[in-house]
């Protein structure tokens, strides 16, 4: 088990150090300068630049940068300058894992809710429905749903605000508008997979021993139906950082999406490398974290890694 | 993709709107109605009962609570800092209006209305400009306001490393360029501070324009005892952030709001009725617009055109003028641009009228390079009409003029490719001129859509044939537009070299009297745009804002059009 997890890490290590080197020269083939808009004259560009060091070789430049990053140096905002990179980093992640995180719970909340409800109704109309709606909703696009609730619900209703986060109501609309999308997933997973362990002969059996359904479903049917959204949970929390990016932009909401949006259009290197480092490191954490609680999990992975520590 | 999402939300609340006293709103399908309803208030609920909430937001709204007087207004998002010298961008417009005074300004009227200097002087060629300061002007921490502290940001602005993007606009002094360029000592700059009250400007040439120069960034203030690097993050802490007008900084959220309270220091405050104005940051106009109509913000400027029909009729609306020009830069070394004829033909081949009709109706044709707005502050009329209009649209004088540059009905023209930036206003108007242009001229155009940043970066390189293009005035003088076409204008980027445009434009930069350099000024128009036809003129710019009718008192700044607050009240 320890060495799996030492290979895991180091492949993760390696994984960051491919995507800091790709996103560096993709960053720098987009054409523009951090330092040029609509009214500052070339003049004043070029001398900005110079002092930037962004006039320099590019693979010096990529060197400096990849020294720095060894040291754990991320450079400071192009576009703010004086204010560091993990400083944005450190300001912004919180805010986004204030939406992730309870998104991720209503996600499977709801998700598992309806794959059971879908899995075990009795009546046929109730799973359809459910099935259909699952579907659509794994259909529509989170930027659809976002101006949707928001449109609704605030905008017309105004039950909720529009846009920022000062109060507890303001989570609301982000929250549901990133977990449309995973409940649907999830939903379907358990839906799929508790169906097929209703049909198992241990059920049959805990039947014959005269268990009552819920129970079985509760502490049997469920226990194995669930793996499958375990597995989920990494590409899941991946999905919720790359949907931040459009949510965040929509409700005005000052997390880690929307700077990442905003520094590619300003074309500040430094703070697009830092954040893409950083979310590229949250990704293969949580993969990482779920496969091993998985594999943990799974008495038969569990036991070959035994045998092999043994 | 994001500009199509939010074209789509704007649709949708127009429909909604028009609903919004029937009773009830229809969603579409009735067919589907029943189950989205149940879907949503199941999801609605689930997040409810994790929120532990319901109900509304809590909205800052203009309000006298507690006899306080508060504003909120939405801006787009933070960029640049708050350090006059530094790399500023929209977050100082938004903050310097409110905050800083500069020396003097001008009204609506033209008038000289002084801030932090009572009187100046000058000399008889205009190349000595000296500032008598006010005497009772205190920063907001209550310590008095010096030269120094104008020095303070000249000299810091002077050092490529600030980032400042507004540098050139110290060059008319003496040495200040070459101090830029690190061929002379700061010790030269032709700035002296004789004493702590009077400031004196030495130019390098006559520059009558110059008092409208000192709105611009690095000739405001900043306070010599914390203003030191636009690195050091003294410009958002309200410690060390003073302000020498009338709002001071009290609380700044990056990425969120920045908050500006009264400054009871300051000379003025008596003219002065709102306590408070918070600057909320919003990404894209349409998020903007959405929190308005929410009732989270009173004031949001410069919303897309279509908030217009929306809240037409409403006291809410309030559109204004824009000192701005959108135009297109041909490139004179690319053939067969390099011919007049050819750049006459298109320039009187396109319909402006239809073009507006289609772009929005938040634009007007214009055919001149000077905005179409911007005042002559000795006649109080707008400048570009105290003269003929540079050219008339006719399409078939247009015809024959390309037919006598040797290409009868199009006939061997080769593709012209026109660059602009993927903004819903260009790529309209990119296929409103392709159709034009092949109807009128059978000419083809190729269109090439540029992210914002890609297109500056063409046009800097020069690496374009068309160009769409948009300046803003910096200062309200006719200069600001006529500097961008002199031969060594670093904005010229389209090859232009016109010894006789050049002349005529430094002449006016001298002529102290103001009919006689108007005329030079109008001279020169008409030989780049109605003689020489450099550019391709398309409209002039209004900008659509919703303002919450209970605010009065809220002016236009005529230099560049955009809202001020300094005087508002409510009620």
């Amino acid at each position: 088990m320890l060495r799996y997890t030492l290979k895991r890490i180091l492949t993760g290590i390696l994984a960051l150090f491919v995507l800091a080197c790709v996103t560096f020269l993709l960053v720098r083939l987009m054409p523009g300068s951090p330092f040029q808009t609509g009214s500052v004259s070339e003049q004043v560009v070029e001398a900005v630049e110079r002092e930037y060091g962004l006039d320099r070789p590019l693979g010096e430049q990529f060197l400096t940068y990849m020294g720095n990053l060894l040291r754990g140096d991320l450079g400071i905002s192009y576009e703010d300058p004086g204010v560091k990179v993990t400083e944005i980093i450190g300001r912004t992640w919180g805010i986004t894992a204030s939406l992730g995180v309870p998104a991720l719970i209503v996600a499977i909340l709801a998700g598992t809710a309806f794959g059971i409800a879908r899995a075990v109704s009795k009546n046929r109309c109730v799973r359809e429905v459910i099935s259909a709606v699952g579907m659509i909703l794994a259909g529509i696009p989170g930027f659809a749903a976002a101006i949707l609730l928001l449109l609704v619900f605030s905008v017309q209703l105004k039950w909720f605000p529009a846009s920022g986060l000062l109060s507890p109501a303001h989570y609301v609309l982000p929250v549901i508008s990133l977990a449309i999308y995973p409940a649907a997933v999830i939903m379907r997973l358990t839906g799929n997979a508790l169906e097929t362990e209703m049909e198992k002969d241990y059920v049959l059996f805990d039947r014959a021993k005269g268990l009552g359904r819920k129970q079985i479903i509760f502490t049997h049917a469920l226990k194995n139906a669930w793996r499958p959204v375990l597995n989920y949970i990494g590409p899941a929390s991946a999905y919720l950082l790359t949907g931040s990016f459009v949510v965040e932009s929509i409700f005005t909401i000052p997390g880690i999406g929307r700077e990442f949006v905003n520094s590619i259009t300003n074309r500040d290197y430094t703070l697009i490398m830092g954040l893409t480092i950083f979310m590229g490191a949250v990704v293969i954490a949580v993969n990482l974290i779920t496969d091993l609680l998985g594999a943990w999990l799974d008495p038969a992975v569990r036991r070959s890694y035994q045998e092999e520590a043994g | 993709m994001k500009r199509k999402v939010t074209d789509w939300i704007i649709d949708g609340s127009g429909e909604n709107e028009m609903n919004r006293h029937s009773g009830k709103r229809g969603t579409g399908h009735p067919a589907g109605r029943r189950a989205a309803a149940l879907l949503l208030a199941g999801i609605f609920l689930c997040a409810a009962a994790l929120t532990g909430c319901s109900g509304s937001g809590s909205g800052e709204n203009a309000g006298t609570d507690a006899g306080e007087k508060a504003i909120t207004v939405a801006i787009n998002s933070e960029t640049g800092t708050m350090d006059p010298a530094g790399s500023i961008a929209l977050t100082y417009l938004a903050y310097s209006v409110s905050a800083l005074d500069e020396l003097l300004t001008f009204d609506e009227n033209g008038e000289i209305e002084y801030r932090a200097a009572e009187s100046y002087e000058v000399n008889e060629d205009s190349t000595e400009w000296t500032f008598h300061l006010r005497e009772d002007a205190l920063w907001s921490d209550g310590t008095p306001v010096t030269s120094g502290d104008f020095l303070n940001t000249i000299t810091r602005a002077l050092d490529p490393a600030s980032g400042s993007g507004y540098a050139n606009y110290l060059f008319p002094i003496e040495n200040a360029e070459a101090i830029y360029n690190g061929e002379a000592e700061m010790d030269t700059l032709g700035v002296e501070a004789p004493n702590d009250y009077t400031l004196v400007f030495h130019l390098e040439e006559p520059c009558v324009y110059f008092l409208d120069l000192l709105r611009l960034p690095v000739y405001t203030p900043s306070c010599e005892k914390y203003a030191d690097s636009p690195d050091s993050g003294w410009d958002t802490d309200p410690e060390t952030s003073l302000a020498n007008g009338p709002f001071c900084l009290t609380e700044y959220v990056p990425d969120q709001y920045f908050v500006l309270e009264k400054n009871e220091n300051y000379w003025d405050k008596d003219r002065i009725s709102l306590d408070r104005i918070t600057y909320r940051f919003f990404d894209d106009t349409q998020s903007m617009a959405n929190a308005y109509q929410a009732g989270e913000v009173d004031v949001a400027t410069s919303l897309p055109s279509t908030v217009m029909e929306l809240y037409e009729g409403q006291d809410d609306l309030l559109v204004t003028d824009l000192i701005a020009t959108r135009y297109i830069y041909f490139n004179l070394n690319v053939e067969p641009l390099d011919d007049v004829r050819v750049r006459e033909a298109i320039n009187l081949a396109i319909d402006r009228e239809e073009l507006c009709q289609i772009v929005g109706s938040d634009t007007e044709p214009t055919y001149n390079l000077i905005a179409k707005y911007m005042k002559d502050k000795e006649t109080g009329e707008y400048f570009v009409d105290g003269a003929e209009q540079p050219f008339e649209e006719n399409v078939v004088r247009a015809q024959e003029i390309l037919t006598e540059a040797g290409y009868p009905d199009g006939e061997g023209f080769p593709t012209l490719t026109y660059s602009y930036p993927t903004l819903e206003m260009d790529s309209d108007t990119a296929q409103v001129i392709q159709s034009q242009l092949k109807e009128n001229l059978n000419i083809d155009i190729e269109l090439n859509a540029q992210e914002l940043q890609s297109s500056y970066s063409s046009r800097y390189a020069g690496d374009f044939e068309l160009i769409r293009m948009n300046w803003t005035a910096d200062f309200a003088d006719p200069y600001t537009y006529l500097s961008m076409l002199l031969s060594n204008s670093t904005y010229n980027c389209s090859g232009i070299n016109d010894p006789e445009y050049d002349v005529l434009v430094e002449q006016s930069s001298s002529e102290s009297d103001p009919a006689k350099r108007a005329e030079l000024m109008h001279q020169a128009e008409q030989l780049a745009v109605g003689e020489q036809f450099y550019i391709i003129p398309l409209y002039a710019m209004k900008s659509v804002n919703l303002v919450n009718p209970e605010i009065t008192g809220i002016r236009q700044i005529p230099a560049s059009g955009a809202l001020e607050y300094r005087y508002a009240d409510i009620g």
